[in-house]
């Protein structure tokens, strides 16, 4: 089984690799890279005008099925980021039931390996149920194939049991993931800010994230636990990460692809579709996150996707579920950051791919001979219409939905194999 | 700015649901005030029926406690000669959304005109007017620290019947500015008809957050805040806000912001006080003030009746021509796309 993609732009950020050329796989890995006009392939496809990148790695997704296949099912969620280009993603532990047993690891894995789109590096749950009191079996959980723990949205609000957790991982030197909010001071449903004030809806501070950030590092410190912060939302946050890192902590951190994109103005007119938590902010924070993106104080870019069906987001504002499905618009929002040259192809690469790969599977994928052809190409002139036949995840929860965009994957592979084809 | 102001008018400019203020402009406000204005002069007379909501249903959904508001509306429906059903919808905090949805959709399978809405949630009304029943008029009786429409309006008609105009004052809103829909649709309103010096007063943890966006001076002091107005508008604290941290205690709240007769003499000699009331005496309000020469408290309740039945008939007739409208061209019977 070969695949020889022509012509198309090769941009690896790890290798300082960006150049047109020729690709060519065989039997999974990397065969050969550069004019290869002379050679066929089982597969050939006409890269031109498009990029190739490593694959993409999700730091930060929800798969949704068990309990919860009215939202998603991990074959439709797998399929849609596959369709985005990832091939490699890290669920979140607040599946239901919670992922605090090798048991629902092993259950979600293999209906994963199942699927065939996506390969998955579980989160598992920091305590056990998540309830913040008992210790998870970190350990077996890592031994199953669990690259990291956290305790999901839900705060561990007693001291010693989260010192406990740190210590624990920190025996096997595991990595801790945190969605930075304080539970209490983030009970609101959007931004603390003028548009929250406007529309009667709770606020959320930022010192709601900034206070969560400041407490976990202390104990990341404390325990020299390398961690990892899924989902930063605010200027403050970004400098509260790049103040750690030049203390040289082992930290790392990663921001939604929503939170690049939108502010918390997108909720007016109660749009349900943009009720997320953590929260959208201003506009200040949108572009403090990019910066982070680009001086490389935040590491990663992740979905943060949450499907959800339409009744969930069909209600007054407060009663409906926050997030939003992600996977299908992911690509074109990137390329609207890159038109409105808030971001290179080459900083989101490097972002979705090189960057979270380091942090998930502790090594680099990149674009070189004799590696295994984890591979994503976009082709960033296609036009569409992100609709009901069109998308691919079960998520109604779809932001742009009905809207024309720009840029699309057109294929991913995932080791040789093509794991979607648009 | 948020959508409703376009959600609220006919394709030719009338009103068709009266959900907030916001988004409307200074004509349609004087409009409603003009309308309420002779309505007032209705409830005077022997017989205090008008005949121009006859034939029409008007349901009264009150998914939230109220005895005031809920009764007002009743009899300014009724004196449009309505039919009217009043509903008392306890939700339930698990199915909020489903009962919502399948509550509406199954009176206005019952052919109702128009929904008068009070719910818990900020953007409630606004909901299930641009997504449940577009086809029915919503007048917002109260959605959560969102809004409170026809109170705020019927203090704007009890300042202009007492005031004249909007230009030259200065009004004071005291005390839980946070949790009071009240307010934030009288800053709304105040603003559109030409109030330039709205002062909100109360303490930091009663004031919302960047609440000056909104046009508005804040003042923690509140013999600074009220000094020289013309309208003191004071806003009900429930007590509730004692147990969840907001302030430690009533006494020391009605030390530094209850309007006692000493302290409204910082205001102009002529001002006037206002409650959306129920009131209590003792901690936001003075009885010597609430039952004095200044306060427009019970005038307040006899213009509610009247706002609200030049609300309700502004909104009927402006549903009524787009309803028209639409059966002269049935592809547009579609339900509505979301704002």
């Amino acid at each position: 089984m070969s695949i020889l993609i022509r012509g198309a732009r090769l941009i690896d950020p790890s290798k300082q690799l960006d150049k047109v050329t020729d690709l060519y796989i065989k039997d999974h890995y990397i065969e050969a890279i550069g004019d290869l006009t002379r050679v066929n392939a089982d597969t050939e496809i006409d890269a031109d005008g498009m990029i190739l990148s490593p694959s993409f790695i999700d730091l930060h997704t929800c798969l949704r099925d068990l309990n919860q296949i009215q939202k998603g099912t991990i074959a439709s969620e797998t399929q849609a980021a596959a369709s985005a280009g990832f091939t490699h993603l890290c669920p979140s532990p607040d599946t239901q039931p919670c992922s605090d047993a090798g048991s629902v690891i092993n259950m979600v894995k293999n209906k994963a390996a199942a699927a065939g789109f996506c390969d998955l590096l579980p989160v598992a749950a920091l305590t056990k149920d998540l309830k913040g009191a008992q210790l998870s079996n970190m350990e077996s959980l890592s031994s199953a194939g669990c690259i990291g723990f956290s305790n999901a949205s839900y705060d561990i609000s007693n001291n010693t049991v989260l010192l406990r957790c740190y210590e624990y991982a920190a025996t096997f030197g595991l990595k801790v993931f945190v969605q930075a909010q304080d539970q209490q001071l983030g009970s609101g449903q959007m931004h603390a800010g003028p548009t929250a004030t406007r529309m009667g809806l709770d606020g959320i501070p930022v010192i709601a994230e900034t206070l969560a950030i400041s407490r976990h590092l202390q104990f990341m410190q404390h325990t020299g636990v390398s961690g990892h912060f899924n989902q930063l939302t605010s200027a403050a946050g970004v400098a509260l990460i790049r103040e750690a890192k030049a203390q040289g902590m082992k930290v790392t951190a990663d921001v939604g692809i929503a939170h690049l994109c939108f502010t918390d103005t997108a909720v007016q007119g109660y749009h349900s579709q943009y009720h997320v938590q953590p929260p959208l902010r201003e506009e200040s924070d949108r572009k403090a996150l990019l910066v982070g993106i680009v001086d490389g104080t935040l590491d990663a870019i992740c979905s943060a996707h949450q499907p959800h069906e339409s009744a969930a987001k069909c209600a007054p504002f407060a009663a409906t579920a926050s997030g939003m499905a992600t996977y299908d618009m992911l690509v074109p929002l990137i390329q609207k950051l890159v038109d409105a040259e808030d971001l290179t192809w080459a900083l989101a690469i490097q972002a979705l791919s090189s960057n979270s790969a380091t942090i998930a599977l502790r090594k680099t994928t990149s674009l070189t001979l004799g590696e295994e052809a984890n591979l994503t190409l976009i082709d960033p002139n296609h036009h569409w219409t992100l609709n009901a036949s069109s998308q691919l995840s079960h998520g109604t929860n779809q932001a742009l939905a009905h809207q024309q965009l720009k840029a699309r994957v057109s294929l991913t592979i995932k080791a040789g194999q093509i794991s979607y084809k648009v | 700015m948020t959508n409703s102001g376009n959600l609220q008018l006919t394709a030719n400019g009338e009103l068709r649901h009266f959900l907030t203020p916001e988004g409307l402009d200074r004509l349609m406000l004087e409009r409603i005030l003009d309308t309420a204005d002779s309505f007032v002069v209705i409830g005077n007379q022997e017989v205090k029926k008008v005949p121009l909501l006859r034939g029409r249903t008007v349901v009264n959904l009150f998914f939230e406690n109220s005895t005031r508001t809920r009764s007002t509306f009743e009899l300014a429906a009724k004196r449009l000669s309505a039919d009217v059903l009043t509903l008392d919808i306890k939700t339930s905090a698990t199915s909020k959304g489903e009962s919502l949805l399948d509550t509406l959709q199954n009176l206005r399978a019952m052919h109702s005109d128009m929904f008068v809405v009070r719910h818990s949630d900020s953007g409630a009304a606004h909901f299930i007017a641009s997504q449940v029943t577009p086809d029915v008029a919503i007048i917002n009786a109260g959605d959560g620290r969102h809004a409170h429409p026809t109170q705020a309006m019927l203090d704007m008609l009890t300042i202009r019947r007492h005031k004249g105009n909007f230009e030259s004052l200065s009004v004071a809103i005291v005390g839980d500015i946070l949790h009071s829909r009240v307010a934030r649709d009288q800053v709304h309103a105040l603003k559109i008809l030409g109030c330039s010096d709205i002062r909100l007063v109360g303490p930091n943890t009663l004031m919302p957050q960047a609440i000056t966006s909104m046009g508005v001076t804040t003042h923690n002091n509140m013999d600074s805040g009220i000094d020289g107005v013309d309208v003191v508008i004071m806003l009900r604290l429930q007590t509730e806000r004692m147990d969840s941290a907001f302030l430690p205690s009533a006494g020391e709240y009605f030390r530094l912001y209850g309007l006692t007769t000493e302290r409204l003499a910082q205001a102009k000699p002529d001002a006037i006080v206002m409650h959306p009331g129920p009131i209590n005496r003792g901690i936001e309000i003075e009885s010597a003030v609430a039952d004095g020469p200044q306060s427009m408290i019970l005038h307040q309740v006899g213009y509610g009746i009247a706002l609200r039945m030049a609300v309700m008939s502004m909104a009927m007739s402006g549903q009524m021509q787009q309803r028209h409208a639409k059966a002269v061209n049935p592809l547009s019977l579609k339900r509505e796309p979301q704002p």
